[in-house]
Formats: structure tokens, sequence, C-alpha cells
């Protein structure tokens, strides 16, 4: 393993490093233009995109920086992820921040930042690597969160989001360090050979491997968001810059199942019978908790909040059910994909409401057919999307998820899955009656932002391409999991 | 034995239990709260009882084995496992019959002492949890599971010193006792630290079995490592020089001090330099040990003659219990394993029986200060009587306990080390003399205040009295010297020490020294303390203190104020250790505002210079500043009001309950 090469395997992540540094210094210097900070981050994505993508074609997988990291498949899959998520958010905020803040330029520098932490996140194999990485996301999080200094609700958002990821990080470390006082390592691959050599001479460890197993299950839930460790996220994305929401809606969730599948798979595949367990239950409060509470929101984040708490529930479907194949997790992966696209789009559309109206209010949605037909329209494909009705992205999700858990034999779950999109059905098309069915409160049709539109335009139809030609994603999926190694 | 060792967990788990149920149920019913304390004491004295009688009973069990142990939880450490679990061995056996038996009579007296307090409940709660500290630092098999016993005690004695927090001096002697305690409590954690990475493990046996490798390879961190842990207990048990806890102590209810002084808390220190003993013994020449019997012997005489020039009833004891901790400490130091544990138990039983005994007649006259009471003899007869019994005990005349106990320690002084001796027999008659003294102006003569109107006790605090009073009589009886005539044999040839004398058989390098009966010490033991007795009643008992007479000690001048101010040790510390951690923030509060807050204007200054010069970002940088300022505040501000709904605290809440649920729900699936 020559520099050259890690080089190389690490190119996404170092030219974030390079740019996000870059946008930062440039921002002293650049006063008036602040704006071409934006162009200047999302020229900087577009070459570690390509350079993921690059990787993820060639098939690599190497284990980095003495088994710190590990770039493969699986890992790439989810760079690619993150800088998607990070690109549109970009997009998504041009206008909008312009309109709100003076202080932008840092912004796109952070966004960078976050993006690199959450590639750091999808290629951790070592529990320290995976708690500086949740740290890094978190920090960067917390500032994005509570950017808009001057608002209450933004700032209250932000320390909210802190307080809670501080006790959750703290669990995680906790346990963490449960795990390695009893295998005597960090890394993922030694936990479980060890954990295997110590069941056969020592059986009674099942009391401290599990408690280590959920206090670092309480991490990670944090991050996705997964009851009972979500209260923080419609706080947050309320109060947040909803470009912000955006991102922690998709991304950092997505890299919370990475890191989470990497770690229940690789570390403690012993135990797996137990944490299924553990997780079947947390998906079922998690989508039936997520449903019911969304129903009751009058603002449409707060909404799509409990919406995507509720969707979390649905990945976890998935992710239970992995055996007796692997199509519960690619199933996974492939949600998570199909989710960035359609979540993203939906809040951009939001954003784009937004910008011009200054409302979240689902009621001033009343008569947007009227007012602007081309984002009514969308809208009603995100929400398809959503509640996972053909012929879209999220529809083939919930396919995979559900059938795997009807193939596990987890009737139940692939039941109560079934009928809470059903119940999901009700809020979102309740926005649909209002966009459609109504009349609109005010006149007058609506100017819309340019790039937010762009971004909204690019999900619409990445959301029905993978809805009715999801063949290659798939292809790309099994791949990328039959390189999680352990995967039956 | 075996299937009895599956009981001892419950010994702490029963007041743990009842702790919990008090804080979380039974908190407002406050007859209820008591009830069920008293009840759990008692089942944890029923279980003790049992192990007890059956360990005794089975006596040649020890000499094969050092002890029974019950592991209760294995955690895997990589290659090893951390084994943490419970034991009985001699040691244990007789602290089983002490402690229970005694915290049992305080928690009973109790019912009747905080009647009508408004934290009555809570009282109890606390005292359960007290004693869970004590029983399970006893029943301990590991340095583990005895550190964390020995911390909820610290903790325990903070709530309960402080337990009347309105007055400040509560407030102040419980924060005392947490810092004091505390630097002891380090000392034994790093002590800990040593030997867990020296040896792989912490309990006990493991440890004593690594030890004796350890001190071949680096004798040097072996006598640190002893003198880490005997700071451990220099601090719990109030030795010199950290004794200075102690008799602030006082500020907490009197039950609670009868806790801390006999049974529980300052007991922990002796018996843990007791359980490590073999660390002590294992480097050639024992150099822990002289220190150990250095600071014990110091800490017993000067505590001792601290004590008689107090006038507070709770204080003098106070004194005295740090001058009998320090006859154990010292005992220990010259090898008298059994004698100081001996020790340990009858002076409990005193000690409980003469704080409970101070407390009855604080709850009678409603002060502290002997000068005020006097002529107590017949209005509270029960409580006199006790009184005396404990007295006597203490001064160490025969056929008293004390007099058994304390003789065994001079007579071990005498062969080892006669600087020793010395020390001891003087406090011994100042022992004598000071309580001479107490009792003398408590209950002799007229009372000197009118105004108090003295009444007895109700019977739920007298009858405690009396059930301590009958053991501090006869317990010493259980350790009368083998060789002693008649007495000896017929008492079964010193059955305590025949049994605790076990208990390090299995430690070739433990090798403690064994003193008979010596007829001389023992004359010279009795003379002294009747000479104290004498000279006592000589100044105070002869001629009783009138109203507003002066103590007749005052005469000794500079002796007498160096005394009464306890050797100006808390002024010194005062002077010295607490104003150089107070200077030593100041210096860093300083730092802070000089240097770094220097370094802060001065960036300022140097960016206020340059933007001047460039004249490009003045008014974005200086207005920037200024305006900044104030939005962070307001924002904070904000922010914190926010905050303020409590709707984060009670998110993590829910955090915290869901996991732990989480986490009991699939451990016992």
């Amino acid at each position: 393993m020559d520099w050259a090469e890690t080089l190389i395997l690490l190119s996404p992540q170092l030219i974030l490093v390079v740019w996000a540094l870059l946008v930062l210094g440039l921002d002293l210097l650049v006063t008036k233009a602040k704006d071409s900070l934006a162009y200047l981050a999302l020229a900087g994505l577009a070459p570690a995109l390509g350079a993921a993508v690059y990787l993820l074609l060639q098939r690599t997988g190497q284990s980095l920086l003495s088994g710190m990291v590990q770039v493969d498949a699986y890992s790439l899959y989810f760079t690619v992820i993150a800088c998607l998520a990070s690109g549109l958010v970009i997009l998504a905020s041009m206008e909008y921040m312009k309109a709100r803040t003076r202080y932008r330029g840092e912004f796109y520098g952070l966004l960078l930042l976050a993006t690199l932490a959450m590639t750091l996140m999808a290629a951790s194999t070592n529990l320290i690597m995976i708690y500086l990485s949740i740290e890094f996301m978190s920090l960067t999080s917390y500032v994005l969160v509570g950017y808009f200094r001057d608002d209450p609700k933004s700032s209250e958002g932000g320390l909210k989001y802190f307080l809670f990821g501080a006790v959750t990080s703290s669990l995680m470390l906790y346990g963490m360090s449960l795990m390695y006082g009893a295998t005597g390592t960090t890394d993922l691959a030694e936990i479980a050979t060890n954990l295997a050599a110590m069941h056969a001479t020592m059986p009674p460890m099942r009391w401290l491997i599990l408690p280590a197993i959920l206090f670092m299950l309480a991490g990670f839930s944090f991050k996705m968001a997964l009851v009972p460790f979500h209260q923080w996220s419609p706080d947050a994305y309320e109060g947040a810059p909803t470009p912000v929401a955006t991102l922690l809606s998709v991304g950092p969730k997505a890299m919370g199942f990475s890191i989470l599948l990497r770690v229940l798979i690789t570390a403690v595949p012993l135990f797996q019978f137990d944490w299924v367990a553990i997780l079947m239950g947390i998906s079922l409060v998690t989508m039936t908790l997520g449903n019911l509470t969304a129903m009751r929101q009058t603002n449409i984040k707060r909404m799509l909040a409990y919406s995507s708490i509720a969707q979390a529930g649905y990945v976890l479907v998935g992710l239970v059910s992995l055996v007796p194949s692997s199509i519960g997790i690619q199933g996974v992966l492939l949600y998570l994909m199909a989710y960035l696209f359609t979540n993203a789009g939906a809040f951009i559309a939001v954003i784009a409401f937004s910008h011009v109206t200054n409302s979240d209010e689902i009621a001033d949605y009343a008569g947007l057919v009227r007012r602007a037909p081309a984002l009514a329209a969308v809208m009603v494909v995100f929400f398809m999307s959503l509640a996972g009705l053909p012929p879209t992205a999220g529809f083939v999700g919930k396919l995979l998820v559900f059938g795997a858990a009807v193939q596990a034999g987890y009737y139940y779950l692939a039941i109560v899955g079934v009928v809470n999109s059903v119940i999901s059905v009700v809020y979102y098309f309740n926005v649909v009656r209002q966009m459609f069915f109504l009349p609109p409160t005010v006149e007058g049709r609506l100017s819309l932002p340019r790039f937010p539109m762009a971004a909204v335009i690019i999900c619409v139809v990445l959301v029905l391409l993978i809805g009715l030609y999801p063949q290659p994603l798939i292809d790309l999926v099994s791949q990328s999991v039959t390189l999680l190694a352990v995967i039956p | 034995m075996e299937n009895l060792v599956t009981l001892v967990p419950l010994i702490p788990i029963v007041p743990l239990l009842t702790f919990a149920i008090i804080v979380v149920f039974t908190r407002r019913n406050n007859k209820l709260s008591s009830y069920l304390a008293v009840a759990a004491i008692f089942i944890s004295f029923l279980i003790s009882m049992v192990i007890v009688f059956n360990a005794v009973a089975g006596m040649p069990h020890f000499a094969e084995e050092p002890a029974v142990h019950l592991t209760l939880l294995r955690i895997p450490t990589g290659a090893t496992t951390l084994d943490i679990g419970v034991q009985i061995d001699p040691l244990t056996v007789a602290l089983l019959f002490m402690v229970p038996t005694v915290c049992l009579m305080i928690f009973i007296y109790s019912i009747g002492y905080m009647e009508g307090d408004p934290r009555y409940s809570r009282f109890f709660a606390y005292i359960c949890l007290f004693a869970t500290g004590m029983l399970g630092l006893v029943v301990a098999d590991n340095l583990l599971l005895l550190f964390i016993s020995w911390e909820v005690m610290g903790l325990c004695s903070y709530l309960l010193i402080g337990f009347w927090f309105e007055k400040p001096e509560a407030m102040w002697a419980g924060l005392k006792a947490f810092i004091t305690t505390r630097i002891g409590d380090v000392l034994l954690m790093l002590g800990m630290v040593i030997l867990y990475s020296q040896t792989g493990a912490l309990r006990f046996e493991t440890v004593f079995e690594g030890v004796e490798h350890l001190a071949q390879t680096n004798p040097n961190l072996m006598f640190i490592t002893a003198l880490l842990v005997f700071g451990g207990a220099v601090g719990k048990s109030a030795q010199f020089p950290l004794h200075v806890w102690l008799p602030d102590a006082m500020e907490g209810p009197t039950p609670v001090s009868a806790l801390i002084h006999a049974a529980t808390m300052v007991a922990a220190g002796v018996f843990l330099v007791a359980r490590m003993m073999p660390i002590f013994v294992v480097l050639a020449g024992m150099p822990a040990l002289a220190w150990v019997a250095a600071i014990g012997a110091i800490t017993a005489f000067f505590a001792s003659t601290i004590a008689i020039a107090q006038d507070d009833i709770k204080r003098v004891l106070a004194y005295s219990t740090i001058s009998q901790l320090g006859y154990m400490i010292m005992c220990l130091g010259i090898g008298g394993f059994v004698a100081a544990v001996f020790h340990l138990i009858t002076h409990a039983f005193f000690k409980a029986l003469l704080f409970l005994g101070s407390g009855s007649v604080i709850h009678g006259v409603g002060t502290n200060d002997m000068m005020e009471m006097g002529g107590l003899r017949k209005k509270m007869p029960y409580t006199f009587w006790t009184f005396l019994v404990g007295m006597l005990a203490l001064a160490g005349v025969p056929p008293l306990a004390g007099f058994w106990s304390k003789d065994e320690i001079l007579a071990i002084a005498f062969v080892q080390n006669p600087v020793v001796w010395v020390m001891g027999t003087l406090a011994a008659f100042v022992t004598a003399f000071y309580m001479t003294r107490q009792v003398c102006l408590t209950f002799a003569g007229e009372p000197r205040n009118e105004d108090i109107h003295a009444h007895e006790s109700p019977p739920v605090m007298y009858v405690p009295l009396i059930v301590l009073a009958v053991g501090a009589a006869l317990l010493g009886l259980l350790g009368v010297p083998a060789d002693f005539p008649v007495l000896g044999p017929l008492l079964g040839n010193n059955p305590f020490h025949h049994f605790l004398a076990q208990q390090f058989h299995h430690w070739d390098y433990v090798h403690l020294p064994h003193v008979g009966f010596n007829a001389s010490v023992m004359l010279i033991s009795v003379v002294m303390a009747l000479a104290g007795i004498g000279l006592g009643y000589l100044i105070y008992g002869r001629k009783p203190l009138g109203a507003g007479q002066r103590d007749p000690l005052e005469r000794m001048g500079v002796i007498w104020t160096l005394l009464r101010n306890k050797y100006y040790i808390d002024e010194i510390y005062r002077a010295t250790i607490i104003r150089a951690a107070i200077g030593v923030a100041d210096l860093f509060l300083s730092f802070d505002q000089g240097i770094i807050d220097g370094i802060v204007n001065l960036i300022g200054k140097l960016t206020e210079r340059w933007s001047w010069v460039s004249g490009l970002f003045d008014t974005y940088v200086i207005d920037g500043i200024v305006n900044g300022v104030g939005r962070v505040t307001s924002a904070v501000g904000q922010e914190l009001r926010y905050i303020q709904t409590g709707r984060v605290q009670n998110y993590m809440i829910m955090v915290v309950i869901s996991l732990l649920l989480l986490v009991g729900v699939f451990l016992y699936m």
C-alpha cells in the first residue's frame, strides 16, 4: 500500500478538506460577492462526487490508516449520498441565505465540513474513528442549526440539539468504553474475533456486551432520530435554517444507518439475535409514533420532521430482515438513496415556497396549484414517494424492505409497516388537498427562486427515474453490500 | 457455610432497597418510613447473626481456606475477568457481629430522637444508605466493591452531617467532612490503581498473592502503595493530620454522630488497614507499618489531650473517638491485628452508647454545652447509669469491655515498641481524666442553668442505651487473655483471639506477633485509669462546679488555651493550605484577567490599529465587535430563557430512562 494509492482512495475526503478550508479562507477576503462562494463550494463538491463515483465503479475495497477507515463500495455508496445531499442543499440555500443573513460565506464552508464528516462516518471501521467522526458531524451541525443567531428559534434549536447530542454522545462513549473494556480493542473486526474467542471460554458476558451495544445505539439513534432519541429533531428542524434541516434529515440520518450497519454486522454478529429484537421494537415504535404525531402538525417543517422520523422506522424494517438473504440490507441502501431525493426534494420545495411567502404553515399552501402549478405538481410526486406509491423511488424502497421482512418471516412487521404507510398517506395528502382543492387565500402567481427549483427538478427526475427503472441502482447496492463482507 | 454465603449479599441489599422504597414511595409517611428502616436493618441483623453463629461453630473451616466466596459479577476485561463478589472470613464475621447490632440500636433510638423533624423520612432513607455502605464494605471480597461502599458512605456522611442544612455550621461541616475525607479517598484510589496494575486483580486474596512478587521486584513501589492505602484510612478514620473533619461532624443529628463514630464511617478506615494487613507487612522490615504505628500513637495521645478542654458534650466524645481510633491504628502498626479489631468492636459498643447517651442529654436539656448542665443524675437516671457504664468502659476500668481490649493493645505495645506503649499509657490516663470530667460536669452537683428543665428521654431512646450498656460491660469477656488466671480458661481460652487469628493463616509472609498476658502492664494500666478517674474526681467531682464558676483547669494558662483551641490546627490549615488554594485560584483569575484578557485586548487593539491604517474595515470590525457583543449577549439571554422552559431536561430524562429500560428488558429477557 503506497502513499499514492492511499491518497487516491481518500481523494473525496481530501478534496473536501482542501475545498472547505479554501472557502473558509476566501470568506475573509471576499467581502462583496459572497454568493460566489456557493458556486465555489459546488465546484468543490463536483470533483469529490466524481472521485467517489469513479472509485465506486472501480470496485475497490481497502483498509486504510492502520484500520481506522475502510474505503470500499459500501463506504463509497454513502460518500456519494453525502455529496449529493450536500450539493442539493447548497443549491437550495443560495437565495434563501442571501435573503436572511449577511454572513453566509462560512455557511458553505461549514456545509463542506459537514460533508467531510459524513464521508468519514461512512468509512470508519474503528470505534475511535466512529466516535470522532460522529462528533465532527455533530459539532458542525450544532453550528449550522443555530446559524441565525439573532433568531431565537434558531438559537433554541441549536442549543437543544447540542444539549441532547452531548448527552447521547456521552452515553455512546460509555458504551464504547464498555465494549473496549470487554474486548480490549476498538477495531470492529477484532472486536468480533475477540468476542467469538471469549464466547467459547466465558459465556456469561451477555450482560456486559448488551448494555455496550445499547449505549452505543443511543448515540447512533440520536443521529438517525429513532424513537426514543428523536425529541430533538422537530425543534431543531423547525428552528434551523430550512436547508440545514434538509441536510439533517437526509445526510446524517443515512450516515447513522451506515455506521449502525457496519458496527452491528462487523463487530457484534454474535449478538444478532438480541440486536435484531431491539431494533425491531425501535422500528415499530418509530414508524408508528412518527406517523401519528405527523398527523397533528400544522407546520409543514414539523410535519416533515415527524415524517422523516417515521421513514427511519421503515429503513429499520429492512435492517432487521437481514436473514436469510441480503435483500433487506440492499433495501436499506436503496431506500436511503430514494429517500435522499424524495425528502430533500420535499424540503427544498418547502424552501422555495417559504422564500416567497415567508410561511411554513400548511394552511398557507391552499390553492397552490393556481399560484405555482409546477411546484404543486412536483410536491405531489414527492409526497407519493414518501408514502411509497408507485411509480416513484419510495415505492421501490418500501417494496424491498417490506419484501425482505416477509422473506425473513417478520409478517407482523411488514403489516405494521404497510398500515403505517397508509396512515402516512392521510397527512401527506392533506397537503395535496390543500394545494389542489382549496381556494387560495392570497391571489397572484408566485415567482419561485431559481436555484432551489433547479434542485427540485433534479430530485423529481431522479425520484421518477428510480421508480420507473430501478435496475441499475439495485445492481449497485447489491454490489455494495457484498463488500460489507459478513453478509450471508 | 457455602450455602449460607448466598445470603450475604442480602445484608447490604436489604437496606439499599429500603432506601429506594422510602425515597420513592413512603417518603410522605414518616411513621412507615422509620419502621421500614428499622425492619430493614433488623433483617440485615438477623442474617448477620445466622452467618456469625455458623462461622463460629464451623471454626476449623477458615484454617483450611482463607474465605468463603460468592462471585456476583464477572466482568470480562479482554484476556482476564474482574470478579466482584462477597466473602466470609474471620474479619468479616467479627464486623458482621458488631455493625448490624450497633446500627439496629441507633436506628431504634432515632425513632425517638428525630421525632418532629420536618425531614424525618429522609433521615431514615439516608441512614439506610449509610448502613448499606458500611455493610457492603464489610462483606466485599475485592477492592472495587470496598471502594464503592467507601464512597457511598462518604456521600452519606456529607448528606447527614449537613442534614440540618439551614444551619450554616452544619452545611460547612458536611462540606468539610466530604472534602477532607476526599483527600484520603484519592490516595486510596491511587493505591488501588497501583495494586490492580501490578497484580492484575482487585480481589483481596489474589492481591495478597501478587504483592509478594511485587515486594521482591519493586520494594519502593510496594512501600508507596501501602502508604497510599493507609492514606485512605487516615482520611476516613480521622487520623492526624486529616482529623479536623470529625469534631465538626458533631453538627449532624446525634444518631448520625453515633453512626459515624461507632459503627460505620470511622471504623471503615481501621477496617481497611486490618483488611489489607498483608500489604503492610510484606516488605522486609515493614517500613510502612512503622508509619502506621507513628501516626496512630501521635493521634491517640494528642487527640485525648484536646478532649480535656472542650465544653461541648459531643466534641469531647469526638476527640475521644479520634484518640481511640489512634489506638487501633497504632495497634495495627505494631502488628496487633486481633487486638485492634477487638478494640474496634468493643469501642463501637461503648462509643455508640456514649453518643446516644449524650444525645439523650441534649434531648433533655436542649443544649450541647456542659457548662449549662449539671445535676442531671436524678433527672435522667437511665441515661446517667448507662452513660456511666460507657464512661468506665472507655476509661478502661476492669472488668468492662474497654479494659480488656485496651489492655491487650498496651501489652503488645510493651513488647513491640516501648515508645508507643508510653504514649498509649499516657493517653489512657488522660482518657480516664476527661471522661470523669465529662460525667461530673454533666450529671453531678446541681443544675447550673435554672432555665433548663431536664426530663428523661422516652423508652424508645433509653432501651437501646441499656442494650448497648450490656454489650459495653460484657463483650470484653470474649477476649480475656487465655493465660489470665482463672478467668482465661473459664471463658474458653480467649475465643475471640482464637477465631480471628486464623485470618492470615494462608500467607506465609504475614507473621503477626502473639503476646500473652502481662501482669505488670495490666497493673500499670489499671493504676493509670484509676489515677485519671481519681484526679478527675478531685477536681470536678468532690466539689461540683456551681453556676457561673469557671473551669478549674483554666489555671493551666497557655496550655489550656492551646488545648482549648485544638492546637490551632484548623487555623494553621486555614492560614496555609486553604489560603494557598485560594491564592492559586486568585493567581489563575489574575492570569485570566491580566494575561488572557490582555492578549485579547492586545489583539483587539492591533486589529483596531490595522483597520485604522487600512481604513477599509473600519466600520466592519469596530462596529462589528460592539454590535456583536451586544447581539451575542442578548442571544445568549434568549437561549437561556428558552432552556428554562424545561423541556430539554425532560427529553434527556426520557432518553436515559428509556435506555435503562431497554437495558433492563434485554438483560432479563
